[in-house]
């Protein structure tokens, strides 16, 4: 067998969604594990959702290794499901390890090589899983954290997806099963789980009808995406009688394979909206968009039903009062008003009762008038519809859900609260795709592009500002200041855009590290407990790749060196449970990534003995360094002082990795450790990378340019009282003192004295004054990198090129305002003494 | 001996002529540019010129190596600049009409260099290019690759591997100067 078969784009695109998923799937099979029981089955369902959604790509593409060990893993999931009893470590580390071996797949198919069949002893196990067979525990003393779950936990949701199970709840009017968790659904947009939006049942077809499922499941898809097109082409009217025809044939095929399937309710619906393509040419246009949304709806629920299909269950829905109105609509008769102007599918679903409600909404007909006019048609629920109802808002969070699961892995299982309140759910209800992928080249050129383009910009500005000094008739100054300024509004906006297109947040990275910290724990003994703040936090993309090595190794370290076994701990009188915290919050111009341990700390004797030893620094340089540079040693090169070398640290390899991709990123490193209490490693990054707004300003002969989201403020020569504090220049700001910067002396400026303006600058809590001439305005500045090895070592985060063409520094304000505290212990006895 | 000398911008014809000449003699034949900085002649393989460029502004870059003049906007990239005087540790001197900048691209770096003058674009015998005496041969001047004797001149040719590639052997160069 051998890949060449398949289209290189179907397979590229398999390969990125499933590594997606992949990601997921780990990280909800960790947060399982420590889970709330409450939170357990949308966990659970997450899981399974993701690994259905690999194999069901898989088999389409016919990769037959992955199709079976997914299908191994998928079994044993799904006993988990009916019972979570079964709940183990030994468990999870087999699902974990299956995960491992699914990626493993994917990484040979990635190679352009036919996937590896699954490991035999694992599928085994995997198979003793889903008999529901205890495994033999191998390390069963570490148990989860949390303690397996009891037998009788059946409240959140699991009893609608079990078949067998019967959902207690009546709704009034048309007999319709309700949705009992809709609730719950919200925290868990759904993809491929259909049984909670209707009961299911086993699906019995005879045998070869079963083994075309798959064929006919395909069919089903390409049918709905001929609808959707149809209807879009309805929505252009001028072709609405076209449009109407497509509409019907499309319609008629569904309806065939529908009725292969014997989903009566479904094929008469597909017949229904057949015969409304029929007649869509002479259904006046006022109703065509109440018809639309209802054939959307339709597409929605077969869609739904395909999934189900996959495995092999039948969803029942109520349909009845959803076909009447496509008839009504298709013979011409009018809806009444309410029911009419529903205009997204989770509302028609609800209106029309396919959805049904909860049984305590009170049928008090508060707009009876409505209801009058095709009584027969209308149904009991159709009364107290209010467009801001709640629960269709919880469903049609559900429905975008779609898109979104597949798009963006951390919106999709635990997204919650948002997805489910977002009310931009519904637009996506019908199946329509809210994100597709870009190549990231594609958005790296438009923002070089846009970078330009702001350079033009500014430098039209430039000369519209010279212009309008020149004796020129004053209308065309006018005119062009007025194009100047619509000019600089859009570049503004559209770089915002572009820019924002880049970002992504951080649960990119860190819903890796459970799973990281649970293996690491689990193999070493020791109980982490690592708790993620902040992870929605954006960055540009370029960051996000820069950040992932030095965040893994300062976590590893932190849970390898930094907290202690359980034993140690009791003794020190400390929790058995080391706790790690991952936190990232906006700081100004930058992004803060703290690692926050509660281990044993750093022991700067052990450090500053091994420097000394590694000839890094003498004896006598170390005794007199602070102690975070000592710290600072754990991320030279080679650097290691784990007496025994485990397989996770040790080496001495990676943390010199976090020095220089930090460093990269114009960051900053920040280390505090107190011995037996545990140790913080803050990372400062610039939010972005590209352009960002300034002040240039004028020291010396040159002008430099001042980021102006580190400018705190800016001080008149006046205001401002300036001294000499040991020595060393500051300056005084009303109630506070602040290191003074003589920037003509940081960057060799000629000229005497100070700079005449004080900018006072700051970051993280630290903040300086900067002498400097001249202030010569804002200005927004495209940051092109200074790298070449020969313009390093100054106090820069980058070039820009000015209005007029020239080209200014932009000044590394983390790096001035460390050389302030910095230069202030070092000339603590030096200059203070003279003075 | 085979010389032959290109002007600047060499009809069609002329150069067919030249090639044609050229392949007739028995060495490869190198493609150089020529300029002037101080009294003496360098050159440097054609193909790695990127561009010749009038003197234009140069930002300063505080806290880079002296022999670093800045940096400029090329076309929006921003280029660092040597100043060969300085490099070769001749005197100062103002930057005249004929000064130029030449942008060289040498491995992945991108890095432009001021010259007194540019002179002309030539094609030389690689056999006619001699190693630099050893007496040259000092840390200082390995970036010599050797000699080239025309008819009425000598022509040193750069290594801008040496002269500007590799980074670590450069501030090994460097470190060795702050030494002496």
């Amino acid at each position: 067998m051998s890949l060449d078969g398949i289209n290189p784009e179907l397979r590229q695109d398999f390969l990125t969604e499933s590594s997606e998923l992949l990601e997921q799937l780990d990280s909800d099979l960790v947060a399982l594990e420590t889970a709330a029981e409450g939170e357990q089955a949308d966990r659970l369902n997450s899981v399974f959702r993701a690994l259905h959604t690999i194999k069901g790509a898989a088999s389409f593409l016919g990769i037959d290794p992955l199709i079976r060990f997914a299908h191994a893993a998928e079994d044993a999931l799904n006993l988990l499901r009916r019972d979570r009893t079964h709940f183990t470590a030994e468990v999870m580390d087999a699902l974990l390890q299956s995960v491992d071996v699914l990626r493993g797949q994917l990484d040979a198919m990635g190679q352009g090589e036919w996937p590896p069949e699954g490991p035999g002893a694992l599928i085994e196990t995997l198979k003793t899983i889903a008999n529901g067979q205890p495994l033999a525990a191998r390390l069963s003393k570490l148990q989860p954290a949390d303690g397996a779950p009891g037998p009788d936990c059946d409240d959140a949701g699991l009893t609608a997806e079990d078949g067998d199970a019967v959902v207690p709840v009546a709704v009034p009017g048309d007999g319709a099963q309700a949705e009992p968790e809709v609730e719950d659904e919200a925290q868990a947009p759904s993809n491929g789980v259909t049984e909670s939006y209707a009961p299911s049942e086993p699906l019995e077809l005879p045998p070869q009808k079963l083994d075309l499922i798959e064929f006919m499941v395909a069919d089903l898809h390409e049918q709905i995406s001929g609808i959707h097109q149809a209807l879009t082409e309805v929505a252009g009217h001028a072709t609405r009688h076209e449009a109407g025809a497509a509409l019907a044939e499309t319609a008629a095929d569904l309806h065939k394979t529908l009725s292969f399937f014997e989903l009566d309710g479904l094929a008469a619906l597909a017949e229904a909206v057949r015969n409304a393509g029929e007649k869509l040419p002479d259904i006046e246009c006022e109703q065509v968009a109440g018809l639309v949304i209802r054939i959307e709806a339709v597409s929605w629920l077969i869609e739904r039903q395909a999934e189900a299909l996959s495995e092999r269950r039948r969803l029942d829905w109520p349909l009845r009062t959803l076909q009447q109105r496509i008839e009504t609509i298709a013979a011409g008769e009018q809806l009444d008003g309410a029911v009419a102007g529903v205009a997204d599918v989770p509302m028609v679903l609800r209106v029309d009762g396919v959805l049904g409600e909860v049984a305590s909404l009170p049928a008090e007909a508060s707009q009876p008038s409505q209801a009058a006019q095709s009584a027969e048609a209308v149904e009991p629920e159709d009364g107290p519809y209010s467009p801001s109802d709640a629960v269709a808002g919880v469903i049609g969070g559900a429905g975008g859900g779609d898109a979104a699961s597949t798009a963006s892995p951390g919106a999709a299982g635990g997204g919650g609260p948002a997805a489910g309140t977002g009310n931009g759910g519904g637009a996506g209800g019908g199946g329509v795709e809210a994100t597709i992928r870009v190549e990231v080249a594609r958005l790296e050129s438009l923002l070089n592009l846009v970078g330009q383009m702001v350079l033009a910009k500014n430098q039209l500005m430039a000369i519209g500002r010279r212009v309008a000094e020149q004796p020129v008739p004053q209308d065309l100054t006018e005119t062009l200041a007025a194009a100047n300024s619509d000019l600089d509004r859009l570049t503004g906006e559209l770089q915002v855009n572009v820019m924002r297109a880049r970002m992504q947040p951080l649960s990119k990275l860190f819903d890796r590290y459970p799973r990281v910290i649970r293996d690491l724990a689990r193999s070493t003994e020791k109980k982490i407990r690592l708790d993620i703040e902040g992870k929605q936090t954006e960055v540009d993309k370029s960051v996000l790749e820069l950040l992932a090595d030095p965040l893994i190794h300062i976590l590893r370290n932190s849970a390898d060196h930094g907290i202690e076994g359980p034993a140690e701990r009791r003794d020190a009188g400390k929790a058995e449970a080391g706790h790690i915290r991952l936190v990232a919050e906006h700081q100004g111009s930058h992004v803060r990534i703290a690692i926050e341990d509660d281990g044993r700390g750093i022991n700067r004797e052990v450090i500053a003995a091994k420097a000394v030893e590694k000839g890094l620094a003498s004896a006598d340089v170390v005794s007199q360094m602070s102690d975070e540079d000592v710290y600072r040693f754990i991320f030279a090169p080679g650097f290691s002082t784990a007496a025994q070398v485990s397989d996770l640290s040790g080496r001495g390899v990676g943390m010199d990795v976090v020095n220089s991709n930090v460093a990269k990123m114009n960051g900053q490193i920040n280390i505090a450790s107190r011995q037996g209490k545990g140790t913080t490693i803050e990372i400062l990054i610039p939010l972005t990378v590209a352009i960002m707004p300034a002040m240039m300003v004028r020291i010396g002969a040159h002008m430099y340019a001042i980021p102006l989201q580190s400018i705190v403020e800016i001080v008149r020569p006046e205001d401002t009282i300036r001294g000499k504090v040991q020595g060393k220049p500051v300056m005084r700001l009303r109630d506070s003192v602040l290191p003074l910067v003589n920037m003509r002396a940081v960057l060799d400026e000629e000229g005497e004295g100070e700079g005449r303006f004080a900018v006072v600058v700051g970051v993280g809590g630290q903040r300086a004054g900067l002498a400097v001439d001249r202030l010569i305005g804002q200005q927004e500045v495209v940051i092109k990198p200074l790298d070449d090895a020969d313009t390093q070592g100054g106090p820069f985060s980058g070039a820009t090129i000015r209005e007029d063409g020239d080209v200014s520094l932009i000044l590394d304000i983390v790096q001035l305002i460390r050389t302030t505290q910095t230069e202030s212990s070092a000339s603590g006895t030096g200059p203070a003494a003279a003075a | 001996m085979t010389v032959t000398t290109d002007p600047a911008a060499p009809t069609s014809a002329l150069s067919e002529k030249v090639e044609t000449a050229a392949t007739r003699t028995d060495g490869e034949l190198l493609q150089l540019v020529s300029f002037k900085v101080g009294s003496e002649e360098f050159a440097i393989p054609i193909l790695a010129v990127q561009e010749i460029n009038r003197m234009m502004q140069i930002t300063k870059v505080p806290k880079s190596p002296a022999f670093i003049e800045g940096v400029i906007n090329l076309r929006g990239r921003i280029v660092p600049v040597m100043d060969l005087r300085k490099r070769f540790r001749l005197p100062a001197q103002e930057s005249t009409n004929d000064s130029r900048i030449i942008v060289v691209e040498v491995g992945r770096r991108v890095i432009g260099f001021t010259v007194d003058r540019v002179n002309e674009v030539l094609r030389i015998d690689a056999g006619i290019v001699e190693p630099p005496p050893s007496m040259v041969c000092s840390a200082e001047s390995d970036y010599v690759q050797g000699v080239g004797k025309l008819e009425d001149r000598l022509l040193i040719l750069l290594s801008l591997e040496r002269l500007f590639g590799d980074q670590e052997l450069e501030q090994i160069d460097e470190v060795s100067r702050e030494a002496a």
